[in-house]
């Protein structure tokens, strides 16, 4: 009976612990909801007001007429999607190497790409500009997608880090079985290793789907523009559309929060033994 | 139990990945044929003429309706208007990679203020003999505006629009503490007074404030040269932001910080660049100084409130001055239609162009008889903000004009932050700024 | 750099469950594989890294514009940052936020993630709530963060006024504008509290069972048990930690429209770097920047991955 109750207690205390905490952490996500539902000249009354009088629904409809919403939904799926799944398929497979096996140079190779993060990308993206544009990929979305099936450094030292916990003796086994390396890869290492490629996945899909600076420099054309170019159109020397803005901004995260939701369970679990035990 | 979920992910994952499929499928059928539409619309004989620009919202539309009546004008030409995120305002990422790979647009709206040390890099095309083949001289235009448009004798931009600085005054606070709000402050002393009596302090608070001088647009430019000082000597090409008069204005602004203290407005200074949360809509501030672009937030986010515009004040309440800014259109280097190209610059800067995009934007033309013939001559507020453009200042034409504007921005905060004697410090922002022009 | 591990008297301990056979040697064979494994990235590095790495060591050595490819002027560059009152400032609030950020980033990091590892009803929604900052962009955080710590009406201040603090002027103080942005920015934490609870996951619960048999608290718990089997991924995170604290550009840029207000103290490493590349046509200078930078990261990354032979823990080998 008592560590039932001792129990009981623990659990309370870790619930209000936690609501108090995301109370916190989803402030600025209420806020951009709310904001998204308020008429502009709401937006920044005093003292603030958290709950839109009244809302102001149509603040959605306006702004997938103020900027063609759903076509730069498209764009911003289309390169999302193909540069997560470039990711997915090169970065394992890498860091798999660097946290397996053994060849030589390979401690200078993962130098070099924990080395390549520390160069700030402002000095490289001119230089990498001139070389898309001389391959003539400039004005398409190759350039934000082709890269990730090479490889993203993050994504292969995050990897890694995961694979080194796996243990050897799985794959020495299977070694003695005569398997090749790429069947130790592909049938026991990356199953066990999926919520990872998962969490790298995420990770991904995030960075790119709200990247700015990469569809601003490559794409030219109008019809090929992303949301996070679209959200940019809501600011101009007269003010923000704030509302409007916002509504985008909430239905751009819709797909993350949605993607992070059914996911988390899965990456959060165990790694190493799931396969094991 | 965990496999079976696992497995539901994987049906999940793969649906996503259908649907994300279907989607792209369309999305890249849609791109196809607007690919097409903008290919039948290049007719025979047509020259398409590429236009980047940063405008969105009113200025938006007036970009379209330029082009519009351009293109009826001139059945030949057909423009290809892109919008591009961050251009203008020191932040020209993609025009200056266009530029660097040699596929520039044709014609590129552009902040008129960089127009020097672009030219200067070469990546502007000069369009003086465009100009005096077709007779576009400087005698329509803002002197300013034509000057900042030029470089060393020749000319790489038709302006386009303009703007001024004046001071805003809330009317009901002025009827609030006895002061008239028919009579706003002409002189520095006058301006004091009234924000001192302006000024409502509870405790260690402000309740509200009577006047921040650099809050809003109150850059040091307009406070140098209300004071009667200069900031470039062109025929040496040195800055000469150490001009005594200059000083007087930096030394007047760190006193007014030591007074109301600096930490307790940055407070209310916070918000600086959003109209929506500036202090004077809320009624926190009594007076600022402001574009006539803040009378648009002004409309858009308090239209009720009660307000009056006068010229910034000056130490002797007269000659008083502001500076200007405003865009250009220009042709980057490298463009390949320039005879067209040179056709959609003279339309958008001339008259008509001109009467067109000032209408729907309300931003103010470069030139006097078009904001004369859009009413704003008449207009109580936007009255003054014109009246005032033919004595107004451009910021100095030279290479290092982006260096220069934040080593000031900077000048004001470190004085006011007392970093340092306001003399001390506008000799070391003319050292730096004329070691860069030397290099 | 080899990674093996000098198991703790811990960790062997509990391997001596998994009776790990050590015949390594036999196993030996050519680098082929690992090659092949590795050549999409090595292919990558040589086709979209190589080119614009070296492009900027060279342009760091020239007046390179952007638009105009300058000339060569040796090590004048970098001479010249050396006097260059701003760039000695940048450096300081740079190492600043690194100091106080990256490690308040892995302690409340691995708090957060414990705490988001209990096992208790609706943890999927508790999760989903801590990881939404990370999905609300600059521009919006910024304006938020200027509402809620303006010294007037701001919620900050009003909080603590109740508890009887008057608090600072937040960020229109010169001391107070770095805390401000290091709170700020403990806020998106979720991308690493992700990968915590991932690492948290990965923990065997027999370890737990086998400490809780010898009648272990929680305290020890989490000190023997939860946090050395945790080292791989707060070594990759303190890692990550550093390099992005190292280049903080987005938060502070947006927030000061690129001034670095209050007085220079907001501004950042990159954020200079960025002025003088984009603003002031003075690429050249910036390269030079970036790969001073890139040598003070260097360094400090390598005494972190010289030191993680001692403190990580991976429970592969």
């Amino acid at each position: 009976m008592q560590p039932k109750m001792k129990r009981n207690i623990q659990r309370t205390i870790a619930q209000i612990c936690l609501i108090l905490a995301s109370v916190f952490f989803i402030i600025p996500f209420l806020w951009m909801v709310s904001t998204s539902l308020k008429p502009i000249t709401q937006v920044f009354t005093f003292p603030p007001e958290w709950i839109p009088n009244p809302f102001q629904w149509s603040n959605y409809v306006d702004a997938t007429q103020y900027i063609p919403f759903f076509t730069y939904l498209k764009n911003t799926t289309l390169i999302t999607v193909l540069s997560t799944l470039g990711v997915i398929l090169s970065c394992p497979l890498v860091a798999y190497s660097f946290a397996k096996l053994e060849w030589k140079g390979r401690n200078v190779m993962f130098a070099i790409t924990i080395a390549v993060m520390m160069i700030p990308m402002q000095v490289t993206m001119i230089p990498l500009f001139l070389l898309f544009n001389k391959i003539g990929w400039v004005g398409t979305p190759l350039p934000l997608i082709v890269p990730a099936f090479f490889g993203v450094p993050f994504s292969i030292f995050l990897m890694r880090q995961f694979f080194m916990g796996l243990p050897d003796t799985l794959r020495d086994a299977a070694k003695i079985d005569g398997a090749s390396e790429f069947r130790i890869y592909w049938q026991i290492m990356l199953p066990l290793a999926k919520p990872a490629v998962l969490a790298i996945g995420l990770f991904q899909f995030m960075n790119v789907w709200t990247d700015f600076i990469g569809p601003l420099l490559y794409l030219t054309d109008e019809t090929q523009y992303t949301l996070s170019l679209g959200l940019q159109q809501f600011q101009s020397q007269k003010g923000t559309e704030w509302g409007l803005m916002m509504a985008v901004s909430t239905m751009m995260t819709l797909p993350i929060i949605i993607l992070f939701f059914f996911m988390q369970r899965t990456f959060i679990q165990g790694i190493t033994f799931s396969g094991i035990k | 139990m965990r496999k079976t979920r696992i497995k539901l992910v994987k049906c999940n994952l793969l649906l996503l990945l259908m649907a994300f499929a279907v989607l792209v499928g369309c999305s890249s059928e849609e791109g196809a044929g607007s690919d097409n539409n903008s290919d039948s619309g290049n007719e025979e004989g047509q020259t398409t003429v590429k236009f980047w620009h940063p405008m969105t919202d009113t200025s938006g539309d007036a970009v379209e309706e330029v082009i519009e009546a351009f293109e009826k004008q001139n059945p030949d030409i057909n423009i290809d208007a892109t919008y591009i995120a961050n251009q203008g305002e020191g932040q020209n990422e993609k025009l200056l990679t266009a530029i660097a790979g040699g596929n520039p647009p044709d014609v590129a709206y552009f902040d008129r203020f960089e127009v020097a040390s672009w030219a200067a890099q070469g990546s502007l095309e000069e369009l003086t003999d465009f100009a005096e083949d077709d007779g576009i001289t400087k005698n329509k235009y803002y002197d300013f505006a034509w000057a900042e448009a030029s470089y060393e004798g020749g000319l790489y931009g038709i302006p386009t629009t303009t703007d001024s600085r004046l001071l805003f005054y809330n009317k009901d606070h002025f009827d609030e503490v006895g002061l008239d709000p028919e009579n706003p402050p002409t002189t520095i002393d006058e301006l004091e007074a009234a924000a001192e009596k302006l000024t409502i302090k509870e405790g260690n608070r402000f309740e509200r404030i009577g006047f921040i001088p650099w809050y809003g647009q109150g850059w040091f430019y307009g406070w140098g040269w209300s004071f009667g000082g200069d900031f470039y000597d062109p025929s040496t090409n040195t800055a000469t932001a150490d001009h005594p008069k200059n000083v007087e204005a930096l030394e007047w602004m760190t006193d007014f910080a030591q007074k109301y203290g600096v930490e307790e407005i940055a407070g209310f200074t916070d918000s600086q660049g959003d109209g929506a949360m500036d202090p004077f809509l809320t009624g926190q501030l009594s007076m600022k100084v402001d574009g006539n672009f803040g009378v648009a937030s002004i409309e858009k986010f308090k239209p009720d409130l009660n307000y009056g515009v006068t010229p910034m004040p000056t130490p002797t309440g007269k000659d008083h001055t502001t500076w200007s800014g405003g865009w250009s259109v220009v042709m980057p280097k490298g463009a390949e239609n320039q005879e067209a190209a040179w056709e959609f610059l003279k339309f958008f800067g001339g008259e008509e162009g001109q009467k067109i995009f000032s209408e729907t934007s309300r931003d103010f033309s470069v030139i006097d008889s078009v904001n004369e013939e859009l009413g704003y001559k008449d207009d109580s507020i936007f009255s003054e903000f014109i009246n005032i453009l033919p004595k107004s200042n451009a910021r100095p034409v030279m290479t290092e004009g982006s260096l220069y504007w934040n080593e000031l921005a900077d000048a004001v905060e470190n004085a006011t932050r007392d970093n340092g004697t306001p003399q001390e410090i506008l000799e070391e922002v003319s050292d730096k700024v004329n070691e860069a022009l030397e290099n | 750099m080899k990674q093996v591990t000098k198991n703790s008297t811990m960790q062997t301990q509990m391997q001596g469950s998994f009776a790990k056979p050590k015949k390594r040697a036999m196993l030996k064979n050519s680098s082929i594989p690992g090659w092949l494994f590795a050549s999409p990235w090595v292919i990558g590095l040589l086709l979209f890294y190589a080119f614009p790495l070296i492009s900027s060591i060279y342009f760091s050595f020239t007046t390179y514009s952007i638009l105009q490819p300058g000339e060569f002027v040796g090590f004048k560059n970098y001479s010249d940052l050396l006097h260059d009152g701003l760039f000695w400032e940048s450096i300081y609030n740079t190492i600043y936020f690194a100091v106080f950020f990256v490690p308040l980033s892995i302690i409340i990091g691995i708090a957060l993630a414990m705490m988001l590892n209990m096992k208790v009803k609706g943890m999927s929604i508790y999760r989903t709530m801590f990881f939404l900052p990370t999905l609300v962009p600059h521009v919006a955080l910024a304006v938020l963060w200027m509402w809620l710590l303006n010294p007037g009406f701001g919620l900050v201040n009003g909080m603590l006024e109740v508890v009887g603090i008057t608090g600072p002027n937040w960020l229109g103080s010169e001391t107070w504008s770095k805390p401000s942005l290091v709170l700020m920015s403990l806020w998106a934490i979720g991308q690493p509290v992700i990968i915590y609870l991932a690492g948290l996951g990965d923990i065997p619960q027999e370890f737990y069972e086998a400490a809780e048999v010898d009648g272990a608290n929680w305290l020890q718990k989490t000190w023997k048990v939860t946090l050395p089997l945790l080292t791989p991924v707060i070594f990759f995170n303190l890692v990550m930690g550093a390099i992005g604290a190292f280049q903080q550009f987005t938060l502070p840029y947006t927030l000061t429209q690129g001034q670095g207000s209050p007085a220079n103290s907001l501004t950042f490493y990159v954020m200079y770097l960025y002025d003088n590349a984009f603003k002031f046509f003075k690429m050249g200078y910036a390269s030079a920047m970036a790969w001073i930078l890139f040598v003070i990261i260097m360094a400090l990354t390598a005494v972190i991955f010289l030191t993680s032979k001692r403190w990580v823990h991976y429970q592969g080998k």
